[in-house]
């Protein structure tokens, strides 16, 4: 049996073919008790988001063939070669490693961007609902989420912000902590302006007012944002009550001066506050940083903040790729043990057959047995098997734990007839025989 | 040797090494770790010195607060174990980044100080002593972390000023929690400073016949006790806060430091 994984991602395939491979979500039931009833699959897991669709399949080595006429099918007139120019298909080992990449959020367009683990754990509800997936996938599913949760806990991969707006929002947070309780200011209602106090209001926030030249674009911000809106004139009056400010209207020149700035610290004691200036021009002086308890972000340093965000990611991405490899090794080492489990068992369970046969056998021969006769009899009968399996066990786990282990399993399956049509004719004869 | 030395070196074995750990996540890139050992290498430390005092006491037939390095034993501990709170309630290992290596440096310098008692005069009653030590070296403890919020909200208001990246701020509690940190702990250490400050006071006049002597010690004690008054009232009535608080805190910190150093 093996573990096959087909698909296209960001990387791999242009917009133009992914879009044509998006599944609906009413439509993804249908598609995959389709996909799990094609020749060869035994159990079958589908993942479709805008940045990949991905197949992963358990079955017969041979099912692949029948992973890429799927996916023509489902893109409708994607041809077969332009599918396959930019498709991939990992097997086992491979398809392991890139499950447990994907879902570590590592083979993501932002890597440690937390949302591929939930597109992830919904196909998988999709998956066991629709009972597609079973015991190898299931576990193999489980793992690759254990493996997600491990990269996330001991990597900073999805902390430093990789945006303007999520620097924005962090720097912020670097300062009041919880914003629950802290009062935003909005100054313009421009693209950028409502992008930023998106980003920063996002988690909640005590309170949030915008301030605008234009009442009618002031009062759809705050509408759309839960706020209020407050007439220009009434600007440095919010401020004195405000902890983040986001600066961003389409003046040239500066909204708040270097005097008002100096009167607006002196009116807060002491108090914080955040101005986020991301106008171009600027809207707010730059002198304005060096006041005492004010701090003043421009685009340029929310942009370098971002960047250094970007290179934090990547720097520990390189430690989750480690996790990532481990992990892999670790399950696949697992699942090669479970390859020779069965034979082992089967083993034993044969040998102690053909013991248990030979001894009724052999015992009328010997006349009548006292019962500590018998015993003896029966402990010297297991005592000899398990010396005889003892070798043949350990070959069978060592046979296990090798990618190329099969053969050995092969050759040992043979060499005690495991899969003869009648085990016990041959049994018979090797007693005869002994 | 006396059994309680070796508890006290173990203590301080364990306070080095908590200073030295409590550094080491600062140093790492990517995730803090799940169970910093820092706090129980403190905790570890804490306990080592509880029985070296209660061994000492045992030994002595008193309280061990009637020497300079008993006192200064005791305030290592104290710092300690109000490091320990803080880290309890708000899992802020970093302040015992600040608070270890100050344990550490109190309780080494009380093993090499001679062992000379200052109760020369004839004080009110040995239990009034033992009050007013006490109250002085808890307000000390909690001026401590008092001194310890203050420099990470320096650090914190530093690295933002000079806009360095994310990295720079893993460890660091935001600036608003080191204000908070910062500002309570200074309630608590003022109210406990100005008993200690008026216990003195009555034992000072027990023991020369006026509340207030005018030696060195006591006019940087009360120096220090008008500066952090100062911070606290202005906190009250104006709300005042930010950098300034901040440096002021660790300079009333720092004298009262000095004093109990016997400076």
């Amino acid at each position: 049996m093996a573990i096959l994984l087909y698909g296209l991602n960001h990387q791999s395939a242009p917009i133009a073919l992914r879009e044509r491979l998006v599944i609906a979500d009413a439509e993804l039931p249908a598609t995959l008790l389709k996909l799990a009833s094609a020749a060869g699959i035994e159990e079958a897991f589908l993942l479709s988001t805008c940045n990949r669709t991905e197949i992963l399949v358990s079955g017969e080595p041979g099912c692949a063939s029948s992973l890429a006429p799927f996916l023509v099918q489902v893109g409708g007139g994607i041809g077969r070669e332009e599918l396959e120019r930019h498709a991939y298909l990992h097997v086992d080992g491979a398809a392991v490693r890139h499950l447990f990449r994907v879902t570590s959020s590592l083979d993501s367009m932002v890597v440690g961007e937390p949302q591929i683990l939930g597109q992830v754990k919904t196909a998988y509800v999709l998956g066991r609902s629709t009972g597609t997936i079973r015991s190898v996938l299931e576990g193999l599913l489980q793992r690759a989420f254990a493996v997600a949760k491990q990269v996330r806990s001991s990597t900073g991969i999805g902390r430093a912000p990789v945006s303007i707006a999520h620097a924005a929002a962090t720097r912020a947070r670097e300062i009041f902590g919880d914003l629950g309780g802290h009062a935003v200011v909005v100054v313009g209602a421009g693209k950028m302006a409502r992008l930023a106090a998106q980003h920063v209001t996002a988690g909640g926030v005590g309170s949030l007012t915008v301030v605008n030249r234009s009442w009618q674009g002031a009062d759809e911000l705050a509408r759309e944002l839960h706020g209020t809106s407050v007439a220009w004139e009434r600007l440095f009056d919010v401020l004195e009550g405000a902890d983040v400010v986001i600066v961003s209207t389409a003046a040239p020149h500066h909204v708040i001066d270097l005097e008002e700035a100096q009167r607006l610290a002196r009116a807060r004691r002491g108090r914080p506050i955040f101005l986020l200036d991301i106008a171009v021009p600027r809207n707010v002086d730059p002198r304005v940083n060096a006041l005492e308890n004010v701090y003043l972000y421009d685009l340029d340093d929310l942009r370098a903040v971002a960047e250094a965000g970007r290179e934090e990611r990547r720097r520990e991405a390189e430690q989750a790729e480690a996790i990532v490899e481990q992990e892999a090794e670790l399950y696949l080492d697992w699942a090669r043990g479970l390859q020779a489990s069965p034979t082992i068992v089967e083993l034993r369970a044969r040998l102690h057959d053909l013991g248990e046969a030979e001894m009724a056998r052999f015992r009328g021969r010997l006349g009548p047995l006292s019962e500590e006769q018998s015993r003896v009899l029966e402990e010297f009968r297991i005592a000899l098997l398990n010396k005889i399996l003892h070798h043949p066990t350990l070959a069978l786990k060592r046979a296990g734990s090798r990618p190329e282990g099969g053969g050995a399993i092969a050759l040992l399956r043979e060499a005690f007839g495991l899969d003869a049509e009648e085990p016990g004719d041959e049994g018979k004869g090797s007693g005869r025989g002994a | 040797m006396d059994a309680a030395v070796w508890w006290l070196r173990g203590a301080l074995v364990s306070y080095a090494a908590g200073s030295l750990l409590a550094f080491v996540p600062w140093r790492r890139g990517g995730a803090p770790p799940s169970r910093p050992i820092a706090p129980w290498c403190a905790g570890l430390g804490a306990l080592l010195h509880s029985v070296a005092l209660l061994q000492t006491g045992w030994t002595l037939g008193r309280c061990p607060l009637g020497t300079l390095p008993e006192v200064l034993s005791v305030l290592a501990w104290a710092f300690t174990l109000a490091a320990l709170w803080v880290w309890w309630r708000s899992r802020l290992d970093v302040v015992l980044a600040i608070e270890q290596p100050l344990a550490f440096f109190v309780l080494l310098l009380s093993q090499v100080l001679p062992r000379e008692s200052f109760l020369a005069g004839a004080a009110p009653s040995p239990a009034f002593v033992r009050f007013h030590l006490t109250v002085i070296l808890f307000g000390v403890a909690a001026l401590s972390i008092t001194f310890a919020a203050s420099i990470l909200y320096l650090a914190v208001d530093r690295a933002l000023k000079a806009k360095r990246p994310i990295a720079a701020f893993r460890r660091l509690p935001s600036l608003e929690a080191c204000d908070l940190l910062a500002y309570r702990s200074l309630a608590v250490a003022f109210a406990l400073l100005t008993l200690g400050i008026l216990s003195g006071a009555v034992i000072n006049d027990a023991m020369t016949g006026a509340p207030w002597t005018w030696r060195r010690e006591e006019t940087l004690a009360i120096l220090a006790w008008i500066l952090l008054g100062a911070i606290v009232l202005a906190r009250l009535g104006w709300g005042w806060r930010g950098r300034r608080a901040s440096i002021l805190m660790v300079l009333g910190f720092g004298l009262i430091l000095l004093r109990m150093l016997g400076f």
